[in-house]
């Protein structure tokens, strides 16, 4: 186990550092002038963009730019955005609304996705399953945005039970549409596989030996049926964890969300890649490690994997 | 939107099919007569593919649908509701808001069909090549997949169009769409890239792989001859699908703003443009919404009768 965390932590390593390069060469070298349109309606003075690229080190070769960001990003110095606001008061603003969103729509996914899921595998072919299985299909077909802005306005604007934009505080009431529409698209896959995966082991011989062991049916379903059918659920939903957090960049932005996603999404708009760099970096990290985290806990939930 | 790293679960998360397996018959039978037996039962199969008809007369004859010009706009007219005149209302520019939900079909699906496909090409030969020669170049064509896979795919795509084509800038058309078509195949090819890769692995030891090689067949052969065919069937199963989360994608993206954008004609853009008048003017987002939501609907239904009747897990 020691020995195979390890050898995961090392191949993430050549994945780190490539994701980090291709953000920074994408965002940093490709055509297009980083400084076009800081100045106003007029082209920039030639004297500030040398200044301005001096000071953000676009006057050096490529390799040192980048050896000099991933030497920042360890010692923890994320540099100041175009106003001169340091990056990482920026982040400390945001993280927090933005975790809150994600836990909420992780929580969502579980309790709403696992129980449909069980619900319908239980009775495979039942009115639950048929309304289970149509409910999903639509909620797949709905991209986020549209579910998120046919709620704001059925829910918001029609008939006022929520506000339709989140105040700056974004309390945990405030949140729940949004993470509910975060949690959408995973919580019908979440459904589809604790269905499949109850089915599958509905069929096995653990579950007709413990039924004809007598024990009770909840018994049965609660000790032996669902322990093992959730496994792959629950990697699914650690998978899901890093991803939310990039995800929440659509529904932050159309409820006016003060987190992360809408933190990017205003910095792409002005094109303050002093922003984009450092967030989407940590964006990319949250999301490996959470990654890495799941393949771990892999072998703890399942003791039948072994790791050589 | 829908995800597609996401995708990939809706394959392994596998409906049972209704019908039940076919009975033997006597005669040769083969994989695809076989498929299509137990697509010819499902209902589902049939919902969709009648959608998929509609939505592709739709893109390649929008006059059949509707008599009115998507660009003629009334001022006057502006944000006015639905009325027998016109039934989905007009939009902010006074525009006929059926007709633009009509002609937006043609982009939508385009961009849907050719970002998939760039995506097989890629994701198929990478990972045909990856498992069929092993080695350095698997490892090497492996780690860059998951580089790739390391981008959450809105951020990747928001990085990539933010900087080629920024919110501000004016692009031509026809550019634009082969930007978010290679945008949506370059964070979409690894996913693709394992299927293939599995697939073929599966196959090599297979005993008419070997058999092919003791015959003297080159790799260029084996590949195209036997490994692709017999690999075909997951990667049709995961592209139908795709088709449908990239239409979803390619609006998320026009949304956003870095995507398509005026004068293309497509729902992303219709549903972008109306997104601040939801108060006064819900129908001019909504119905392209819906436009979107079906078709999305429509490949993700198809993908999935497809799915059940080439599984043979489950047969």
């Amino acid at each position: 186990m020691g020995r195979y965390a390890i050898r995961r932590l090392l191949q993430l390593v050549p994945v780190v550092l490539g994701t980090t390069f291709i953000i920074n060469y994408m965002v940093w070298q490709l055509p297009g002038d980083p400084f076009a349109g800081r100045c106003g309606q007029r082209p920039c003075p030639d004297a500030y963009v040398t200044a301005m690229r001096e000071q953000f080190g676009l006057d050096q070769p490529l390799l040192v730019q980048y050896g000099n960001f991933l030497k920042n990003l360890v010692t923890g110095n994320l540099g100041v955005d175009f106003n001169s606001v340091s990056v990482a008061s920026l982040l400390g603003d945001a993280w927090p609304i933005t975790i809150r969103l994600a836990l909420m729509a992780v929580i969502f996914e579980a309790v709403i996705g696992i129980g449909a899921g069980v619900l319908s595998g239980l009775k495979r072919g039942g009115f639950i399953d048929n309304v289970v299985t149509i409910s999903t299909l639509f909620l797949l077909s709905l991209p986020i945005f549209v579910t998120g802005y046919l709620l704001q306005w059925l829910l918001g604007v029609q008939l006022g039970i929520i506000t339709p934009t989140v105040t700056d505080e974004a309390t945990v009431p405030e949140l729940i549409v949004p993470a509910l529409v975060l949690a959408s698209l995973n919580m019908a896959f979440t459904a589809r596989l604790t269905r499949t995966s109850i089915v599958e082991n509905l069929r096995s011989d653990y579950v007709r030996t413990a039924v004809a062991k007598g024990l009770s049916n909840r018994r049965v379903v609660a000790i032996h049926l669902l322990r093992n059918s959730l496994i792959p659920v629950l990697t699914f939903l650690g998978t899901e964890v890093g991803s939310l957090m990039s995800g929440a960049i659509i529904t932050e932005g159309i409820f006016n969300i003060h987190g992360i996603g809408g933190l990017l999404w205003r910095a792409i708009l002005d094109q303050d890649y002093t922003v984009v760099v450092p967030v989407a970096t940590l964006l990319v990290l949250v999301y490996l490690l959470a990654n890495l985290l799941v393949d771990l806990l892999y072998g703890v939930l399942d003791p039948r994997i072994r790791y050589e | 939107m829908s995800d597609p790293t996401a995708t990939q679960d809706l394959i392994k998360g596998a409906d049972e099919p209704a019908a039940s397996p076919v009975a033997v018959r006597n005669g040769q039978r083969g994989l695809w007569s076989d498929t299509w037996d137990i697509l010819k039962r499902r209902k589902i199969f049939w919902i969709s593919l009648v959608m998929l008809i509609v939505f592709l007369l739709m893109a390649a004859f929008p006059s059949l649908f509707t008599h009115k010009d998507p660009e003629y706009a009334t001022l006057a007219k502006s944000m006015e509701l639905p009325s027998a005149d016109a039934w989905f209302g007009y939009d902010l520019q006074g525009r006929d808001v059926y007709a633009r939900a009509v002609y937006g079909a043609r982009t939508s699906i385009i961009v849907g069909v050719l970002a998939t496909l760039a995506t097989v090409i890629l994701g198929g030969l990478t990972g045909v090549l990856a498992a069929y020669f092993g080695r350095w170049l698997d490892a090497v064509i492996s780690r860059v997949g998951e580089m790739f896979l390391g981008l959450p795919y809105v951020l990747g795509a928001i990085i990539i169009l933010g900087t080629v084509a920024p919110a501000q800038s004016n692009p031509g058309k026809a550019t634009i769409m082969a930007v978010v078509i290679i945008v949506l195949a370059l964070l979409g090819w690894p996913i693709l890239m394992r299927i293939a890769r599995s697939a073929v692995i599966q196959a090599k030891h297979q005993d008419y792989v070997q058999a092919a090689r003791a015959l003297g067949a080159g790799p260029l052969r084996i590949i195209f001859k036997h490994l692709l065919p017999n690999s075909l069937a997951p990667i049709l199963v995961y592209s139908t699908i795709t088709i449908g989360s990239y239409i979803g994608a390619e609006a998320t993206l026009s949304l956003l703003g870095i995507g398509l954008r005026s004068p293309v004609i497509s729902w992303g853009i219709a549903i972008a443009d109306h997104a601040s008048y939801i108060r006064t003017a819900p129908h001019a987002m909504f119905f392209p919404a819906g436009f979107l939501s079906l078709c999305v609907l429509t490949f993700v239904m198809l993908g999935e009768a497809v799915r059940d009747a080439l599984d043979p897990k489950l047969r």
